[in-house]
């Protein structure tokens, strides 16, 4: 039998360092989250030049395929892949969805990315505001948001792969809703976007 | 004021107790303390309440198709979802061609002959070209393609396979109808049918043999009717492709799978494609192999049978159509007093004076019970994503059962992978209660997620095994996996390259698993494999192979021809053989010796248990069939495989400038036989054109159902949230419990005490030295 004294003595300390513990650990999720966007967007600016694939570090499971800007906020590097360790580190372009730009361009382009890290400002897109995609050709292009919807992920799949014409060009993807405690929830929020004409080509067009 | 004033009545100081400072300083305190743990207990009560009231909320959400709150909240816009899709119910993908299968197979001989029958309809209002992945059995010789449109029929032929893209891509340009059937892997074609006009319902008709299987005294047939989605390792090919002709796959080609996106189709749940009426297939089989039999069943589907005069036998699916989300297989055992201990059949060819022989021969069995050997073994189980559902738990279920089966002078360990691997001990360890015990947990504990990375576990688990202790330990590899790879070329050459003294055996799991995967991988590692497709079936499947694992093999099989005769047989070395397995072989003869009493016998010999035994089956009393076309096609097929394993072993030239003489070899066999084959395909075009040059042409691909059991992968919603604020929240509730125990300790541990002493009985009195310890 413990002693009570005893554990009246331990407990505190345990709960503490229980505490200190899950403080670290959101804390450090966070920080890898924001820490590895550095080292990512290095490789990818390398690989922009080179046109060669850098993975970010040596052991990584993933590299970088595009560059996201939502509104006008900062750049976000997208990594190829939605498994766990790619979404750590940066938003994951979907392995099966096609990029602008590549070889596939009729898909449409599924990014997806952790509410709490990278896709926080996924809820304040409004309709009609800018969506930046810079794809492996170094090409920035733009997209507008069209709207969102909330999606259960245990009913149905994305909508992905509807027939040209009836997706949206770019789906963004993250948990909903934005302020839940728990990891595992349900539900999904999506943003679809449209292709917009880049204000250059407009030009030429008009003219 | 005109209150009463009431006094109280006088009391002498000196008789009342007043209380002492000590009396206040401990009810401050425990009045203190305990408004504080009160505060605690309620915020946890109010957070676990918080917390339980979401989850049902979003419960309540989840099944209410989007709720009416959820669409005003983030994005303040009105309903956009609907005005998304075109297509009615957002979120959901309604195909334009709808697909419906008739399958027709005939049994005869060792051969079963199927007609796969595919409607493509047109469900929209444009013209349409139907892209559809079809998934055949691994030993399919495809021999014939049809259009058919209405009555009429246009009959397909073999073109090279360059030329056969260039015919239906003018045809297709040109709206004519038009159909291509590509072979992809040696279970995986592409079959595409162009100019569908809205509303018409175009079938394409596609014939090929298969020969059965035989295993321990029952035949056996397979039919998938769709795929598990592979995996494609490697890093995307980001260098310009050639544009292959309408890409609908989904994975971008890469280093290693360079056509990845041509054997990646669309996956669609099979209930939203059976809410559209697509995706049924109707299954008959005539079974005449002129064997009284005792039992058919098949172990995924409800069939009928009734029995002819000639012991044939007629079967039919229970429901009128079935849902093509998973393989059809089919059992049939003959009756113990009929079970054959050889079969031949021979055929006249049809353009030549060229016969072909089939054989099957059963060899000794020896004793099932006999010694068992101390083994090796070590086991590797698939945990990719792919394996998700049933699947990983017909996998568990498996190997626990294969654990359960060692003995103590067996060693053993156990590797998972899916985008890494883990082995559980370094090296195998003897397998003694408490490793098994560690292992059963460890297995216990596994879940299915990430990618098929097997290269890398195959390579571990075939070097785990280099002891170089002496003596008569055999080694095997138990390898559980549903197969779902692109990259199957890679996989065989590793296993060629690294096999050494094991055998690998592997074991097939799902609905629809890659059983070309399983069979050739068996093959270059020099051992058998199984297929689970049913939590039930484990028990019966595992039995079947632990048989094979420990009873003696039949070794150093050799088939002698008659001499004189030119004679070109088909598998050129013969494998070791299993308990219950039998020799086959497929033959071309020259010069019509066949059936003649000059033909001379055929002896095979080989080695059970130490043993030598030999098998003479003479060939001048044959009956030549002279309208046969099946073995002639089935020998092509052999042969073809076995030139394709040459051209694995050699390494297949990227030089696409150099000629292969194995190619060359292939392309003219399939030809001739009119095959389908790698570099060979079927087309058939119609000669007048339909599609008015104006209307546009558009290109759907049909999709292939979620297979039975399994997780949809490609496009499941990902885990898109850290759980971040749970985390920082359980923190400061953890640190400020912790905080306040610690400055409020001895209260609250006087405060416990005296609430243990009141809801516990008092042992002081009974039992003092113990009482004395605990404090």
């Amino acid at each position: 039998m413990i002693s009570l004294g005893k554990l009246m003595r331990w407990l505190p300390a345990l709960l503490i360092g229980a505490g200190l513990w899950q403080l670290g650990s959101g804390t450090w999720v966070l920080l890898k989250a924001e820490l590895a966007q550095y080292l990512i967007s290095d490789s990818w600016q390398r690989q922009l030049v080179s046109g060669e694939v850098h993975k970010p570090w040596p052991w990584a499971d993933t590299w970088p395929v595009a560059q996201l800007q939502l509104g006008d906020e900062k750049p976000l590097v997208v990594l190829q892949g939605i498994s766990g360790q790619a979404l750590a580190f940066g938003p994951g372009l979907y392995e099966t969805s096609g990029l602008p730009g590549s070889s596939t361009a009729q898909t449409t382009t599924v990014i997806a990315a952790h509410r709490d890290t990278h896709f926080r400002g996924l809820r304040s897109l409004r309709p009609n505001m800018p969506i930046q995609l810079q794809g492996r050709d170094g090409r920035w292009r733009s997209f507008r948001v069209l709207g969102a919807q909330v999606a259960d992920s245990r009913s149905g799949t994305l909508p992905a792969f509807a027939q040209a014409g009836d997706v949206p060009d770019l789906i963004l993807v993250t948990c909903y809703p934005f302020d839940a405690l728990d990891a595992g929830g349900p539900l999904r929020y999506l943003v679809y976007a449209e292709s917009a004409p880049d204000t250059a080509t407009d030009h030429i067009v008009e003219l | 004021m005109n209150r009463p004033f009431f006094h109280a009545p006088r009391i002498q100081r000196d008789l009342l107790i007043l209380p002492t400072e000590e009396y206040y300083r401990r009810r401050y305190r425990k009045n203190r303390t305990g408004s504080w743990l009160l505060l605690l207990v309620t915020a946890i009560a109010v957070l676990f309440a918080a917390l339980g009231a979401k989850a049902q909320e979003l419960e309540i959400e989840g099944s209410a198709e989007r709720g009416a709150e959820f669409e005003s909240v983030g994005i303040n816009d009105t309903g956009s979802g609907d005005l998304l899709f075109q297509t009615g119910e957002q979120g959901r993908y309604i195909p334009a061609i709808h697909l419906g299968t008739e399958v027709d197979i005939k049994v005869r001989g060792l051969v079963a002959e199927v007609t796969l029958q595919q409607q493509f309809s047109n469900t929209s209002n444009d013209w349409q070209e139907a892209v559809y992945v079809l998934p055949l059995p691994e030993n399919a010789a495809v021999n014939g393609m049809e259009i058919m449109v209405g009555e009429r029929r246009i009959v397909g032929e073999v073109r090279e396979r360059q030329q056969a893209q260039k015919i239906y891509k003018e045809a297709r340009e040109a709206g004519k109808r038009a159909a291509l059937l590509e072979q992809q892997r040696p279970n995986l074609f592409t079959s595409r049918v162009a100019n569908i006009a809205p509303g018409e319902k175009i079938a394409v008709e596609i014939r090929y043999l298969q020969n059965l299987r035989f295993d321990s005294g029952q035949f056996s047939l397979r039919l998938p009717s769709t795929l598990t989605p592979r995996y494609m390792p490697g890093v995307p090919v980001v260098a310009e492709q050639q544009v292959s002709l309408n890409p609908h796959g989904w994975s971008l080609p890469t280093d290693q799978v360079p056509d990845a996106d041509q054997i990646s189709p669309v996956m669609m749940p099979m209930n939203e494609l059976a809410e559209q009426g697509s995706h049924q297939m109707k299954i008959h089989i005539d079974l005449g192999m002129g064997l009284p039999l005792a039992d058919i069943y098949s172990p995924y589907h409800e069939i009928d049978f009734r029995s002819e005069s000639d012991h044939r036998y007629n079967i039919r699916l229970k429901q009128d159509s079935v849902p093509m989300d998973r393989d059809f297989a089919l059992y049939w055992r003959p009756q113990a007093s009929a079970m054959p201990a050889a079969a031949m059949f021979a055929e006249q060819s049809a353009t030549d004076s060229s016969q072909y022989l089939q054989l099957l021969l059963l060899p000794p069995q020896g004793d099932a019970h006999s010694r068992k050997l101390p083994r090796e073994v070590v086991y590797v189980v698939d945990t990719s994503g792919s394996m998700g559902g049933n699947s990983i738990r017909q996998a568990k279920e498996s190997l626990l059962l294969a654990l359960s089966r060692l003995d103590g002078m067996d060693r053993f360990n156990v590797i998972e992978f899916n985008s890494d691997y883990y082995t559980l001990y370094p090296r195998p360890l003897a397998a003694t209660p408490e490793n098994i015990q560690r292992a059963r947990d460890w297995v216990e504990s596994l879940d299915a997620r990430g990618g098929t990375e097997m290269a890398p576990a195959l390579k571990e688990a075939l070097s785990q095994q280099l002891s170089d202790e002496p003596g008569e330990l055999v080694r095997q590899v138990i390898f559980i996996t549903d197969g779902a790879v692109g990259n199957e070329n890679a996989l065989f050459e590793l296993i060629r390259q690294r096999l050494g003294e094991v055998r690998l055996f592997t074991v097939g799991i799902g609905s629809a698993p890659n059983s070309f995967f399983m069979t050739k991988a068996a093959q270059y590692g020099r051992g058998s494999f199984v297929q689970i497709g049913d939590l039930n079936e484990v028990q019966s499947k595992m039995a079947a192979l632990f048989t094979k694992l420990e009873s003696p093999l039949v070794t150093d099989l050799q088939v002698q021809w008659p001499q004189g005769i030119k004679v070109e047989g088909y598998p050129r070395r013969l494998p070791d053989l299993y308990r219950g397995e039998p020799v086959q072989l497929v033959a071309r003869f020259d010069g019509n010796a066949l059936g003649h009493s000059g033909a001379g016998e055929v002896r095979i010999s080989g080695r059970l248990a130490g043993k030598r035994f030999i098998r003479n089956l003479s060939l001048s009393q044959l009956t030549v069939d002279i309208s046969g076309k099946g073995i002639g096609s089935l020998w092509a097929r052999e042969k073809i495989a076995a030139l394709r394993d040459e051209q694995r072993e050699r390494g297949q030239s990227t030089d696409q400038d150099v000629e292969d003489p194995l190619r060359q070899q292939i392309l003219h066999l399939a030809l001739e036989h009119q095959l389908a084959s790698p570099y060979t395909s079927f087309v058939a075009v119609e000669q007048t054109p339909v599609r008015p040059v104006s209307e546009p042409l558009k290109s759907s691909p049909v999709p292939n159902a979620v297979a039975h059991g399994q997780v949809q992968q490609p496009f499941t919603y990902p885990a898109t949230a850290n759980g971040i604020y749970g985390q920082w929240l359980l923190a400061t509730l953890l640190l400020a419990l912790g905080g306040l125990l610690r400055k409020w300790r001895g209260a609250v541990e006087r405060n416990l005490r005296r609430w243990l002493r009141g809801v516990l009985p008092d042992l002081r009195g009974r039992n003092v030295p113990r009482q004395e310890r605990v404090q």
